[in-house]
């Protein structure tokens, strides 16, 4: 662990790349891949490490929801998890997905939880090795997670309506075009169906991208430290809620908020802006 | 890759498409998944083979970043004697794996129509191709080069229009 890491309220949250590589047949860890592109994983992958996606294995097909607790389980169980695993995740675009799918275990009560500083990019960056070879591991009995923490780590539209209400701590980690309301899409993105542009009533805008390095690493505690303690006004018992678009980006944030500062009290909102820009008498504010 | 082991029928749906395309999309319809994404891998392989060639020379040139996608692409389309068009696509390296195996499909699929051919051409074939669960949120640039390419057949076209006028 560098020192820069040690800095960190749960430094034990992030693996670096070469500790990974030193460590890829570490017992009782498993590598996750989590992806926006949904081939990238089948073009070469972390040797060992399993695919898990966001769409596909982490949502429910037909309602906009999570899996259920059984679900969770049968996809633990098939890629070789067992609930006292630790879960490395890594992936594309500066680990957005990775986070994601971070939470999404956090979700299901699964705490042995990791991320790779500097996700896919980087790793690839540095020509480590990769393998077209998918793993196979015996499965587990993953046991059936008793309920999913949706009061304690995610937001719905009525938490993130009375957060606004309240004059509670809002953080949209959309670009600033989006926040303003210049644009309903995301930039480098088709529009995704929103009907209005803007943010929730008193959100500040702290894009997502204010806590990562050029190469998608953390930046340092002290700078986060910077950005959210001093420059936000956010204190670690308080109650705050992330949103960006449909929870991605905000995953990413709400990891920072969580392992890197050590806020206990920090919830998703992943129905975010594709919810509530298109809700009927959401209130929305637009700024220049 | 694999090769469809029955061409499309002049019943089949994929009649409807041109000769070229239509075998593809009949090969990826008659693939299992797990078949279909080593496809669509190797096609996203081959993007490369696709980009312009030292020498040639083309009737136009569309290169550029749009705003909504995430990085810079380039169409060069050629018209041979026969009015018949041929394209060389250009990717910057951040274009996702899906919008690159398109585009190696596109090429070779559209290779030879003419424009009028490519600009009725509806995009329902997409699909057909990717599998109806690849095609969702944060996937949709997988249609993004048929866009580019329709655009810059409609310049050209238009252009030709107006020389002729």
């Amino acid at each position: 662990m560098s020192d820069s890491t040690s800095q960190y309220a749960h430094p034990e949250a992030l693996v670096s790349t070469d500790w990974l590589a030193a460590h890829l047949n570490e017992p009782n860890t498993r590598i996750v891949e989590s992806n926006e592109d949904v081939l990238l994983y089948d073009t070469g992958h972390i040797p060992g490490a399993v695919h898990i996606d966001w769409r596909q294995d982490l949502q429910d097909a037909l309602v906009r929801d999570y899996i259920s607790p059984e679900a969770f389980a049968e996809l633990c169980s098939k890629n070789g998890i067992g609930p006292d695993t630790t879960v490395i995740f890594y992936g594309d675009k500066s680990n957005w997905w990775s986070c994601y799918a971070l939470w999404a275990f956090r979700l299901f009560g699964h705490t042995k939880v990791k991320i790779l500083d500097g996700g896919r990019d980087k790793w690839v960056k540095e020509d480590k090795s990769l393998t077209k070879e998918k793993p196979k591991y015996p499965a587990t009995n993953y046991p059936v997670p008793a309920k999913r923490l949706d009061k304690e780590i995610r937001a719905f539209y009525e938490d993130a309506l009375a957060q606004s209400q309240e004059k509670k701590p809002l953080i949209d980690v959309r670009s600033p075009g989006e926040f303003k309301g210049e644009v309903t899409h995301m930039p480098e993105y088709p529009q995704e169906g929103v009907l209005r542009g803007g943010h929730i009533p008193g959100a500040k805008s702290v894009p997502w991208k204010t806590a990562a390095k050029e190469d998608a690493t953390f930046k340092s505690a002290d700078e986060l430290r910077k950005i959210y303690t001093e420059g936000c006004n956010l204190h670690p018992g308080e109650d705050i809620v992330a949103y960006c678009r449909i929870g991605e980006r905000s995953s990413h944030t709400w990891f920072v908020l969580t392992y890197l500062l050590g806020y206990e009290k920090v919830r998703n909102y992943d129905g975010s802006w594709t919810e509530w820009g298109n809700k009927v008498r959401a209130p929305i504010e637009r700024s220049n | 890759m694999s090769s469809g082991s029955h061409e499309p029928t002049e019943d089949s749906p994929e009649s409807h498409y041109p000769g070229k395309l239509a075998s593809i999309i009949h090969l990826f319809e008659t693939l299992p998944e797990e078949e279909k994404r080593e496809n669509l891998i190797a096609y996203s392989e081959q993007a490369k083979k696709h980009e312009p060639k030292e020498g040639e020379t083309f009737d136009l040139e569309d290169v550029r970043k749009d705003e909504e996608c995430t990085d810079t692409v380039g169409v060069f389309l050629r018209l041979d004697a026969e009015k018949r068009a041929h394209f060389r696509i250009t990717l910057g390296p951040q274009v996702q794996t899906l919008t690159k195996a398109m585009t190696s499909i596109l090429c070779k699929g559209l290779d030879g129509l003419q424009i009028p051919e490519i600009l009725e051409l509806p995009a329902d074939f997409v699909p057909k191709i990717v599998g109806g669960h690849l095609v969702r949120i944060r996937s949709q640039t997988v249609y993004y080069i048929l866009t580019r390419i329709k655009s810059a057949c409609k310049v050209l076209l238009n252009r030709q229009r107006a020389a002729e006028a």
